[in-house]
C-alpha cells in the first residue's frame, strides 16, 4: 500500500521533468511564436547523448550532464540556424511544419544509429533510499527535483537580471519593438533555442536514468506532455509552464493511483482538451478569449495550381483501372492499393487542413475509428461488410466531428495541438475500453471485403475496389468544394473573423468539412481493417497522421488531385525501391523539410 | 540637402508587387524638427520602417550623417544613433515603466550614465516618476506615449523618428507632447516626425514634406506650408490633396 504522500512526491518529481521540457517550449513560443514539435526529439537526443557518455565513454555524472547540456544546446543552435531562420518571412505554418520534419529526421537518425530497440541507461547516482512516509525516496528522485529547482532558479535569474535575459523578455513581448531598441533578435532566438534544448536534453537523460530505459521514439510523448503542461500554465509563460508541469505531474500521479497506469496519458490529453476549451490562455488567466492570432499570412498562399486538362484525368483513370490487367506484378498492385487508401486519407486531410485551414495532426484517429467501427460491426453484430463500411464512414463522420467540435473556436496553432491530442485520445480509449475494443490484444479475424456476398482476396479486385472508391470520393469532394461550400471554407481559412462578419456560420461549415473529412477517412480505415484482417490500437498511429500531412503538402494544400499525387509519390516510390525501407520515414522528414523551404506550394499548387 | 543628418535618396520601396515609394528623396537637417505629412496609406509609416531598417527599399540610399545605412540591420542602425517612437507606441506591456525605459538604453554599456540619464529624463516626464513600478500595459494611452518618448531618449540618439505621436490623445496631452518634442529638440536631438494633422505638426516643425501616394507632393518651411492654400484645403475642410 503506497500512501498519498508517495504519490505526491512522485507527482512532483515527474512534474519537475515535465517542467524542464515545458519551460523550453514556453521560451521558444515566447520569442518566435512557434510551437516546436522537434522539442521531444531533442529530449531524446539528450537521453542518447547521456547513454553515449555513460555506457560508451564512462564519464562520471557531472561530465555526463555537461556533455548532454553542451550537445543539446549545440543541436538547438543548429536547428534554429539552418532549419528555422531560412523560413523567416514565410507563412507562419512553415516553421511549424519544419519542426515536425526536423523531429522526424532526428528520430530516424537515432533509430539508424542506435536501432529502434530500447536500451538501458543506468542511473549514476547511489542506490540508497531515504524512508519517507510509508515508502521511500531515492537519491535520483532528489537529484531530479534539485535539477528542476536549480534550473528554474537559474533561468529566472537569467531572465530577470542579465542583459541578454532582458533582451529575451523584450523580444517575447514585441519582436519589432525589441529590434528598434537595438536588440539582435536572431541572437536572442539562438540563445533561446540553446537554453531550451539544453533543458530538454537534461530532462531526457534524467528520465532515461529514472526508468533505466531509452528508445528513439520516446520524444513524441515528451513533446505532448510538454504542450499539455505549457497550455495549463498559459502558452509562452515561463512561470506558467513550471506551475502547469507540477500540476500535471500531480494529477497524473493521483490519477494513476486511482485508475491504473494505462490511464496516465489519457489524463494528460483530456486535461489538454479541457484547458483548450475552457481556459485557452491557461488556468491562471481569467479570459476565455484566445489570444488574437491573425490567420492572414498563416497559411501557404494559394498559388496558380498546375492546370490538368480533363482528358488527362480521364486518361489517368483509365490507365490505372487497366493497370492490373497489364502489369501482373502483384507487389506493385498491392503497393498501389495501399497508395489509394492513403489517397483517401490525404483527400480527407486536404479538405480540413488545406481548404479550411484547420491544421489537423490527428487524422489517423479517424482511420482508427473507421477501422474499429467496421470491424466490430461485422464481427460482433454480423453486419454485412459493405454495409459495415458505409456505416463506419458515417460513424467516423459523426464521432470525429463530435470530438473536434469543442475545439471549433480555436485557431491556428491551437487547432494543431487539439487535433494531435484528440488523435492520441482515440488511441488511448481504444486501448482502455476493453469491453468494446478488446484492448491491447486488438481485433483479430476481421472478415474480408466482399462484393455481393463474394469475398475478395484477389489483389487486383482489392485494387479496383479501393481505386474506384477513392476516385468517387475525389469527384464528390471536387464537386462539393467547387462552388459555394468551397468559397465559404476558404474564407474561413483566410480570415475567420471576416468570414463570420459576412454571415458564414463557422460551426456549420467547419462541421460540414470535418464530417465529410471523417466520412472519407473512416472509409479508408474501414477498408484497411478488412484488408489486414487484424488491427490494434497502434495500427493507425501519429506517424500516419504526419505522413498524410507530408502528402498533402507535397501535392499542394487543398489540391484534390495533388493529394492523390502526394499519396502515390510517398507510398509508391519508396516501395518501388524496396532497399530503402528503413530509410523511408527519414525520407519523409527530409521531403517535408525541402518542400517547406523550397516549394511550399507543392507539386500541383495550393488551391 | 547637404549637411543633412538624415538623407533619403530616390528610394523605391515595395511590399511584394505593390510599390509604396516612388523615387522618394528627402533630407532632415541636424538639430531641426522635420515633419512628414500625408493622408492614410500615403506611405508615411513605411518611410519610418525603411529608415529603421525594418524593411529594405528595393533601390535608393538612406544616409545617416553621410554614411549609408541602407543595408544595415536594425540593431546596427539603432547603435548608429537612430531611435524610434513607433506607430501605436509598442511598449513592452509586461515590463514595468522603469524596465521599458532601461530597454531604451539597451545598446549602452555605461551603466552609471544610464542611471543619470534616467533621472534627468524623468524630470522631463514627472508623471512617469510616480509610475516607475507599474506595468506599461496598464498605462493610459497618453502615459504610454510619454513612456515611448522617454524610452527613445534613453539611448542618447542623434535622431528620433516618431510615427504619429499625437494619435488618439486628448487635446491636453497633444499639447504636452508637442511641447516635449520642442524641449527635446532644443537639447540638440534631431526629430523626424510623421503626422496626419498638419496644423499641429507645423506649429512646432521647422520644415515639412507632404507625401502623396509615395511621392513628395510639396515641401517647404513650416510657415510656407501653413500659408499654402493646398494644405489649408486639406485641413480646413477642403478636398484631400490626394484627390487632386
Ligand atoms: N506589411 C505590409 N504588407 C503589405 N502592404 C503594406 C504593409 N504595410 C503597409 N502596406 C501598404 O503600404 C501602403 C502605405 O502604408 P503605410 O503604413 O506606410 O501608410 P501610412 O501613410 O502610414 O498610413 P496611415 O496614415 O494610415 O498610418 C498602404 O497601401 C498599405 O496598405
Ligand atoms: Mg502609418
Amino acid at each position: 500500500m503506497t500512501s498519498w504522500l508517495d504519490h505526491t512526491v512522485n507527482g512532483l518529481i515527474i512534474g519537475n521533468i515535465y517542467a524542464l521540457i515545458a519551460v523550453g517550449l514556453a521560451l521558444i513560443f515566447g520569442v518566435s511564436n512557434l510551437i516546436n514539435f522537434a522539442h521531444g526529439s531533442v529530449y531524446m537526443i539528450g537521453a542518447y547523448t547521456g547513454w553515449v557518455c555513460v555506457a560508451a565513454i564512462g564519464t562520471p555524472l557531472p561530465l555526463t550532464l555537461l556533455g548532454v547540456v553542451v550537445g543539446c544546446a549545440a543541436l538547438g543552435i543548429l536547428i534554429e540556424r539552418f532549419g528555422l531562420r531560412p523560413l523567416q518571412g514565410a507563412p507562419r505554418i512553415a516553421p511549424l511544419l519544419a519542426t515536425i520534419g526536423i523531429g522526424l529526421v532526428l528520430e530516424q537518425i537515432a533509430q539508424l544509429i542506435f536501432s529502434p530497440d530500447p536500451r538501458a541507461l543506468p542511473s549514476q547516482l547511489p542506490a540508497w533510499r531515504l524512508p519517507l512516509g510509508s515508502g521511500s525516496i531515492g537519491a535520483l528522485d532528489l537529484f531530479i527535483a534539485a535539477v528542476g529547482v536549480v534550473s528554474t532558479a537559474v533561468l529566472y535569474g537569467f531572465l530577470r537580471f542579465t542583459h541578454l535575459g532582458w533582451a529575451v523578455r523584450a523580444t517575447a513581448q514585441d519582436r519589432d519593438a525589441a529590434l528598434q531598441m537595438g536588440i539582435d533578435v536572431h541572437r536572442v532566438n539562438q540563445v533561446v533555442f540553446a537554453i531550451a534544448s539544453a533543458l530538454g536534453g537534461l530532462s531526457g537523460v534524467l528520465v532515461g536514468m529514472y526508468f533505466n530505459n531509452i528508445f528513439p521514439a520516446m520524444g513524441f510523448q515528451a513533446t505532448l506532455k510538454g504542450f499539455v503542461a505549457e497550455l495549463i500554465g498559459g502558452v509562452g509563460s515561463v512561470p506558467g509552464a513550471v506551475a502547469g508541469s507540477l500540476l500535471l505531474g500531480l494529477i497524473e500521479s493521483y490519477g494513476v493511483a486511482l485508475l491504473g497506469t494505462s490511464y496516465r496519458n489519457l489524463f494528460a490529453f483530456l486535461i489538454l482538451i479541457a484547458v483548450l476549451v475552457w481556459r485557452p490562455n491557461g488556468i491562471f488567466s481569467s479570459t476565455r478569449q484566445v489570444p488574437p492570432e491573425p490567420l492572414t499570412g498563416t497559411f501557404i498562399a494559394p498559388s496558380k495550381p498546375v492546370h490538368v486538362p480533363r482528358w488527362a484525368y480521364a486518361a489517368a483513370t483509365a490507365i490505372f483501372l487497366a493497370l492490373p490487367l497489364i502489369w501482373r506484378d502483384s507487389y506493385i498492385i498491392q503497393t498501389l492499393t495501399n497508395a489509394w487508401l492513403y489517397g483517401m486519407l490525404a483527400l480527407s486531410l486536404t479538405l480540413v487542413a488545406g481548404t479550411t485551414g484547420q491544421m489537423s495532426l490527428g487524422h489517423a484517429g479517424l482511420l482508427a475509428i473507421g477501422g474499429y467501427a467496421s470491424a466490430l460491426l461485422a464481427l460482433d453484430l454480423g453486419v454485412p461488410v459493405p454495409l459495415a463500411l458505409l456505416l463506419a464512414g458515417f460513424i467516423t463522420a459523426a464521432l470525429g466531428t463530435l470530438l473536434i467540435f469543442p475545439a471549433f473556436r480555436l485557431r491556428g496553432h491551437y487547432v494543431a495541438i487539439a487535433t494531435l491530442a484528440i488523435g492520441e485520445i482515440v488511441g488511448l480509449v481504444i486501448l482502455n475500453w476493453e469491453g468494446l475494443t478488446r484492448g491491447p490484444i486488438g481485433v483479430v479475424g476481421i472478415p474480408p471485403l466482399e462484393f455481393f456476398g463474394l469475398p475478395l482476396y484477389d489483389t487486383s479486385a482489392l485494387y479496383w475496389v479501393s481505386f474506384t472508391i477513392m476516385v468517387l470520393l475525389a469527384l464528390l469532394q471536387w464537386r462539393l468544394t467547387q462552388y459555394h461550400l468551397g468559397r465559404a471554407l476558404r474564407a474561413i481559412r483566410e480570415d475567420d473573423v471576416a468570414a463570420r462578419a459576412f454571415g458564414i456560420s463557422l460551426n456549420r461549415y467547419k462541421g460540414l468539412a470535418f464530417a465529410f473529412s471523417g466520412f472519407v477517412a473512416g472509409l479508408s480505415g474501414a477498408i484497411t481493417a478488412h484488408m489486414y484482417s487484424y488491427i490494434n490500437h497502434e495500427t493507425f498511429n501519429t506517424q500516419i497522421s504526419l505522413l498524410a500531412l507530408t502528402m498533402i503538402i507535397l501535392g499542394g494544400m487543398g489540391n484534390i488531385f495533388g493529394a492523390i499525387v502526394g499519396a502515390v509519390a510517398l507510398i509508391g516510390l519508396p516501395e518501388m525501391f524496396r532497399a530503402v525501407a528503413e530509410y523511408r520515414i527519414l525520407l519523409y522528414g527530409i521531403v517535408l523539410l525541402l518542400l517547406v523551404r523550397f516549394r511550399p506550394q507543392g507539386l500541383m499548387g495550393t488551391v | 540637402m547637404n549637411g543633412a543628418l538624415l538623407t533619403l535618396d530616390s528610394v523605391n520601396t515595395f511590399y511584394g508587387p505593390v510599390q509604396v515609394h516612388f523615387d522618394l528623396s528627402l533630407g532632415v537637417p541636424a538639430g531641426k524638427i522635420v515633419c512628414l505629412l500625408g493622408g492614410n496609406a500615403s506611405g508615411k509609416s513605411t518611410t519610418m520602417k525603411i529608415i529603421l531598417g525594418l524593411l529594405k527599399p528595393r533601390s535608393g540610399a538612406i544616409l545617416l550623417d553621410g554614411q549609408p545605412i541602407t543595408n544595415l540591420p536594425t540593431p546596427a542602425i539603432v547603435r548608429a544613433g537612430v531611435a524610434s517612437v513607433p506607430e501605436s507606441r509598442r511598449l513592452f506591456p509586461a515590463m514595468t515603466v522603469r524596465e521599458n525605459l532601461l530597454m531604451g538604453a539597451f545598446t549602452r554599456r555605461d551603466r552609471a550614465a544610464v542611471q543619470q540619464d534616467l533621472d534627468r529624463i524623468l524630470e522631463l516626464f514627472p508623471r512617469l516618476g510616480e509610475r516607475l513600478a507599474q506595468r506599461a500595459g496598464t498605462l493610459s494611452g497618453g502615459e504610454q506615449q510619454m513612456v515611448a518618448m522617454a524610452r527613445a531618449l534613453m539611448g542618447r540618439p542623434r535622431l528620433i523618428c516618431m510615427d504619429e505621436p499625437t494619435m488618439g490623445l486628448s487635446p491636453l496631452y497633444v499639447d504636452r507632447v508637442l511641447e516635449l518634442i520642442q524641449t527635446i529638440s532644443r537639447q540638440g536631438v534631431t526629430i523626424f516626425m510623421v503626422e496626419q494633422n498638419a496644423n499641429l505638426a507645423l506649429q512646432i516643425a521647422h520644415y515639412g514634406y507632404v507625401l502623396q501616394t509615395g511621392r513628395i507632393a510639396l515641401q517647404g518651411s513650416a510657415p510656407e506650408l501653413l500659408r499654402n492654400p493646398q494644405i489649408r484645403d486639406v485641413y480646413l475642410g477642403g478636398q484631400s490633396v490626394q484627390q487632386k
